[in-house]
């Protein structure tokens, strides 16, 4: 493929726009923050907290009509737009503008009236973006850095309370050494190369002897440094502190968006960097590049061992914890390892599952971190299961929404949860990963238990303390009533969006 | 004069010892340090690929690694300030409300 460097600034608006949109409201933002007074904190936390959303709207909107639409990769050098990288996009604004809208409702719960939140946030939100696009696995590193350091400030949001800054400081530390890992991986690969471009990469692997311990080395270093963020065992050590510490909304936030981003930048290097999806185009280039399936040999038992840990470690420990944000975590490290099975799997139709999984696990999260801001009142007011016994009487529709968010975790039809894991699972039984399948689904029994266990405690029990919360603000219902419904709609009508999912990841194979 | 070889070996060894060190310390500020020798002994291999493939954009990408170094340092000293007005101590044990 002739790749063209070409600079235009329709180009750039094709291609980058969301980036562009986010970037540029950013700044904007910046000095609206600073010029605008607004008549009471409050009415300005909210005039930003509704500009930063429409900015994210505006974003989505753009990706939709116009980058949906391309029907070709397009690089501008570092960037690539193809519907891969438009359907993360799409999930990543998505997450961004359901967080941005609670977040408008959680800080002022928690009386906190600093809007260089939502400067964060938005800023957050477009270093995500650039990530999923990035095909340079140098811009892949910066962006990575642009959404942590965003994502580090939101989490130690709340700076008089310890435990957001503990945690805050934990992720910062671990984080940074797992980028360094990254980093030292893609220097490896440039040595050996003389490429940092990930197609241009697998031109030059193919034609090289590329079983080389260098090139393996690197393979392993880059994967280190994205499963740090994808939080994959045995590098998920940050998880747990970090999602409990933060205010709850950005755990939905990061819990979502940054796992969707990393693991679709996984899926990108493996496959367009490392990996032969490419035999279907009929190039004779990519003939040669079907050769590097053979790295598969030494990546895929690491993945095997890696899923399997992930999907027990995570479910397993989660059965003990208190505190339902503390075991949302454990439980975002299990959906992470059900999502590696898709990535394993590496066919068409793992591909397609892990997509739809990352759509239907990024609205039942954001919908179920939305739900625990809500019953908490202030941050850590209530938040363990003893706390949430017999509130189902009390606030039922927020206990029906939590409920429900926590079934479609689970798994359990009609949900789009249950969807999204049963094609995970049968992708990786009909690559013959059938083992691996069958103790993926063991683990999801174990799972079952404590999403269960907070139903019944929210239902079945009498409470042990007065817990009242404040009204919650007609944006945040219907953000999750809108999730909700999502959900259940996702669940029962699966084949639109598996459609939209299976066209964006047959650009992968077909393009690149 | 040395080879390409030596400067990859060297840089190895220094990312090691900052991740070793990293591991193994207990006081925050160590650790800051220690990864900012991991990515400067990645900037050294960098700078060593870039000179002997003749490729001038190695050179250019130290550059950009040096601008998230410091992005990096700022946000993360200021996270540790913020804790220290807590806590009183920088030394990472003490950080434990959050375990298990």
């Amino acid at each position: 493929m002739d790749l063209q460097y070409s600079f235009s600034l329709a180009k750039l608006w094709s291609i980058c726009g969301a980036q562009v949109i986010m970037l540029l409201s950013g700044l904007v933002l910046l000095f609206v923050e600073i010029f605008y007074k607004g008549k009471s904190p409050e009415r300005r936390l909210s005039t930003i907290g509704w500009l930063t959303t429409i900015a994210m709207a505006l974003a989505l909107g753009h990706v939709c009509n116009k980058e949906w639409n391309l029907d070709e990769v397009v690089f501008m050098g570092a960037f690539s737009m193809e519907k891969f990288s438009a359907f993360l996009v799409a999930v990543v604004l998505m997450a961004g503008i359901m967080a941005s809208i609670l977040s408008i409702g959680y800080l002022k719960n928690n009386k906190i009236y600093r809007t260089e939140y939502f400067l964060l946030l938005a800023f957050a939100v477009y270093g995500t973006i650039a990530f999923v696009q990035a095909v340079d696995l140098l811009m892949i590193f910066i962006t990575l850095e642009i959404m942590s350091l965003g994502i580090y400030c939101l989490a130690a949001f709340l700076r008089d309370d310890r435990l957001s800054l503990e945690g805050s400081l934990k992720y910062f530390l671990i984080g940074s050494f797992g980028s360094a890992f990254l980093l030292f991986g893609i220097v490896l690969i440039y040595g050996f190369t003389g490429e940092i471009n990930l197609t241009k990469i697998s031109s030059v692997l193919a034609r090289a002897p590329f079983q080389h311990p260098m090139v393996l080395v690197a393979l392993a270093m880059i994967m280190v440094g994205l499963m740090f963020k994808i939080s994959m065992v045995p590098f998920h050590m940050w998880a747990p502190d970090v999602y409990e510490g933060s205010p709850s909304v950005v755990t939905g936030f990061m819990a979502t968006a940054v796992k969707a981003a990393a693991i679709g930048v996984f899926i990108k290097v493996m496959a367009v960097g490392f990996g032969p999806v490419l035999s279907l185009s009929g190039q004779p280039e990519f003939y040669a590049n079907a050769l590097l399936g053979a790295l598969g040999a030494y990546w895929k038992p690491i993945l095997w061992w890696i899923s399997l840990l992930t999907m027990f470690f995570g479910n397993l420990i989660a059965v003990n914890q208190r505190n339902v944000k503390r075991m949302l975590a454990y439980s975002s490290i299990a959906h992470a390892g059900y999502m590696t099975l898709g990535i394993l799997a590496s066919n068409d139709m793992g591909r397609m599952g892990v997509l739809f999984y990352l759509f239907a696990y990024t609205i039942m999260n954001i919908g179920a971190f939305g739900v625990i801001y809500c019953l908490d009142g202030q941050e850590r007011h209530a938040q363990t299961l003893e706390d949430y016994r017999g509130l189902g009487y009390k606030y039922p529709g927020l206990s029906f929404l939590i409920s429900l968010f926590l079934v479609a975790m689970a798994g359990l039809p009609p949900t789009a949860g249950f969807i999204g894991k049963f094609y995970v699972f049968a992708a990786a039984i009909r690559s013959g990963y059938l083992l691996l399948a069958a103790l993926g689904i063991l683990t999801s029994v174990i799972g079952a238990y404590y999403y269960l266990r907070v139903v019944y405690m929210l239902y079945m029990k009498d409470p042990v303390r007065e817990i009242s919360i404040p009204g919650v603000s007609v944006s945040t219902a219907v953000i999750l009533i809108a999730a909700a419904l999502a959900v259940i709609y996702l669940g029962i009508l699966p084949q639109g969006l598996t459609d939209v999912a299976d066209a964006a990841q047959k650009t992968l194979s077909l393009v690149f | 004069m040395a080879g390409l070889t030596e400067y990859v070996i060297l840089s190895a060894i220094l990312f090691g010892l900052g991740a070793i060190g990293f591991l193994t310390r207990r006081n925050a500020l160590i650790m800051f340090m220690c990864i900012e020798l991991m990515l400067n002994a990645v900037n050294l291999s960098l700078v060593a690929f870039a000179h002997f493939r003749v490729d001038l954009s190695g050179q250019v990408l130290v550059l950009f690694i040096f601008a998230v170094a410091a992005a990096e340092v700022a946000v993360g000293l200021a996270i540790l300030i913020a804790l220290f007005r807590h806590v009183k101590d920088v030394d990472i044990t003490e950080y434990n409300l959050l375990k298990w």
